[in-house]
């Protein structure tokens, strides 16, 4: 066989550069799909109630010219009261998360205490998405003055940015062992290490972030596949936890049916564990359903991302295998739609602030922004503004890893 | 510390990359056994994710 091969003759060196070169066309097409969505810039007009732009690394230098930095938007209402923290998009494959909190940044109105609004968790993450998977790179939200674009990222911090993996991660400061692409799960590595990888950096300068602006209500919101029993729910530690049942009763009594799960004592680097045992702040990570990342769904579109309706999860759900009421049907549509998810996160949010208030008068904050309801009426672009607009134009930020300016 | 120690072999593994994707451009033009068109495809493709790498675009 191997003088059989060698026996061959070799192929014209003319037709090797021929092959190079339509390599090098494929490696360009698809590397400008990669490099586009590795310098998207997602925009949103920004609530007059905005005071202040703070970066995660204000908290932890070494942070600042990474991919990690991210901005933080402060509503401080100038009246005291509590303060609350929202971040979107730690896993930025579950984009209903960062919508959410650009709804919120858009909206907000604070009368009492403060509230800090991270849309972009994991920068880096949003910054790769599962493209080689065929997953699309964006999800557009139709609204009266056109389309809006966000990202569609990875579960994890992109490998550009922290890379190799190590065979075993193990959690610090616990010494759990993890599945290696945890290392770059930011969901896993709180309360994160002052000089360990980037991913760690970035989870312990959210949690010196949360010491040092004394954050009484902490959210982190997410999104989970319907065949996971973790969804369409609040997850919270014992001190939280009742905090949670009450939001939780509430609205399943009044809105949407909405769980409440106790946060898992042995399971290492979560937020809704680590938050609360490293700070004193109260809090609450919420899942709402998202069949994109289910893993029996058909074709992986825009379409299931914007509207979740999968005809492998209908038969799943016809056998009582999924968490959730699948299909939801409104205005015609069947499935797990956009609006529905940001709106389940919206009233979701605004029910834990408001209950936290309730029990304890220090740590109530007033603030407003769109609810389930308002997005069932109005739906979901109606709440995002026109930056083009005269009146919005001054107001517009600029989500990346840096300070950019709008002009650009 | 453990910062640096991170970012040595970061930087360590992209410089692998580099090595590797010479040897399969080096391999492309220059071998002595399995000389077939298939091969020459095979070792041109698999350049591309190197070069990405590299470039630090993928």
């Amino acid at each position: 066989m191997s003088n059989e091969t060698t026996a061959k003759a070799p192929v014209a060196f003319k037709t090797k550069v021929i092959l190079l070169i339509i390599m090098a066309i494929i490696a360009f097409f698809a590397g400008k799909e990669f490099w586009e969505l590795r310098h998207y810039k997602e925009t949103f007009v920004a609530s007059e109630d905005l005071t202040q732009v703070k970066w995660l690394s204000d908290y932890l230098p070494s942070l600042k010219g990474t991919w990690a930095d991210t901005p933080i938007y402060v509503f401080d209402s100038g009246v005291e009261g509590g303060s609350v923290f929202v971040m979107g998009n730690v896993h930025p494959y579950e984009p209903a998360s960062s919508i959410t909190t650009y709804v919120m940044l858009e909206n907000i109105h604070v009368t009492t205490g403060k509230v800090f609004i991270m849309p972009q968790g994991n920068f880096s993450g949003s910054t790769m998405g599962s493209i080689g998977g065929a997953y699309p790179k964006y999800v557009h939200i139709e609204t009266e003055w056109g389309e809006k674009t966000y990202k569609i990222g990875s579960r994890e911090s992109n490998p550009l940015d922290q890379w190799p993996d190590p065979f075993t991660y193990v959690h610090y400061p616990d010494g759990q062992n993890l599945a290696y692409q945890d290392i770059r799960n930011m969901n896993r590595t709180y309360p994160g290490r002052e000089d360990g990888t980037l991913t760690e950096r970035a989870a312990y300068a959210v949690m010196e972030f949360i010491r040092r602006e004394k954050i009484d209500i902490s959210i982190d919101i997410h999104e989970a596949s319907i065949m996971y029993p973790v969804v369409g729910t609040y997850v919270a530690p014992d001190s939280s936890i009742d905090i949670a049942m009450m939001a939780a009763m509430t609205l399943s009594d009044s809105v949407f049916d909405m769980k409440c799960e106790a946060s898992p004592k042995s399971l290492k680097g979560l937020s809704h564990r680590e938050w609360g045992d490293y700070s004193d702040t109260l809090a609450f990570l919420m899942e709402t359903p998202e069949p994109f990342i289910d893993r029996i769904t058909g074709p992986i579109t825009e379409n299931l991302m914007l509207y979740g309706m999968d005809e492998f999860l209908v038969k799943a759900a016809e056998k009582g295998l999924v968490y959730v009421d699948y299909p939801v049907s409104y205005w015609g549509v069947e499935g797990e739609p956009m609006w529905y998810r940001v709106g389940r996160h919206l009233s979701g949010a605004l029910e834990a602030i408001n209950w936290t208030g309730l029990f304890y008068d220090d740590k109530a904050v007033e603030v407003t922004w769109p609810t389930y309801d308002d997005l069932a009426e109005n739906g979901l672009g109606y709440y995002l503004h026109d930056p083009a607009l005269a009146e919005n134009i001054d107001r517009v930020q600029v989500v990346y890893h840096k300070p950019v300016s709008v002009n650009n | 510390m453990l910062v640096f120690w991170g970012d040595l072999v970061h930087y360590l593994y992209f410089v692998i990359a580099g090595i590797i994707a010479f040897f399969l451009v080096k391999n492309l033009f220059k071998r002595e056994k399995r000389n077939g068109l298939v091969y020459d495809i095979v070792y041109a493709y698999c350049i591309i994710p190197f070069v990405l790498r590299i470039l630090f675009i993928k």
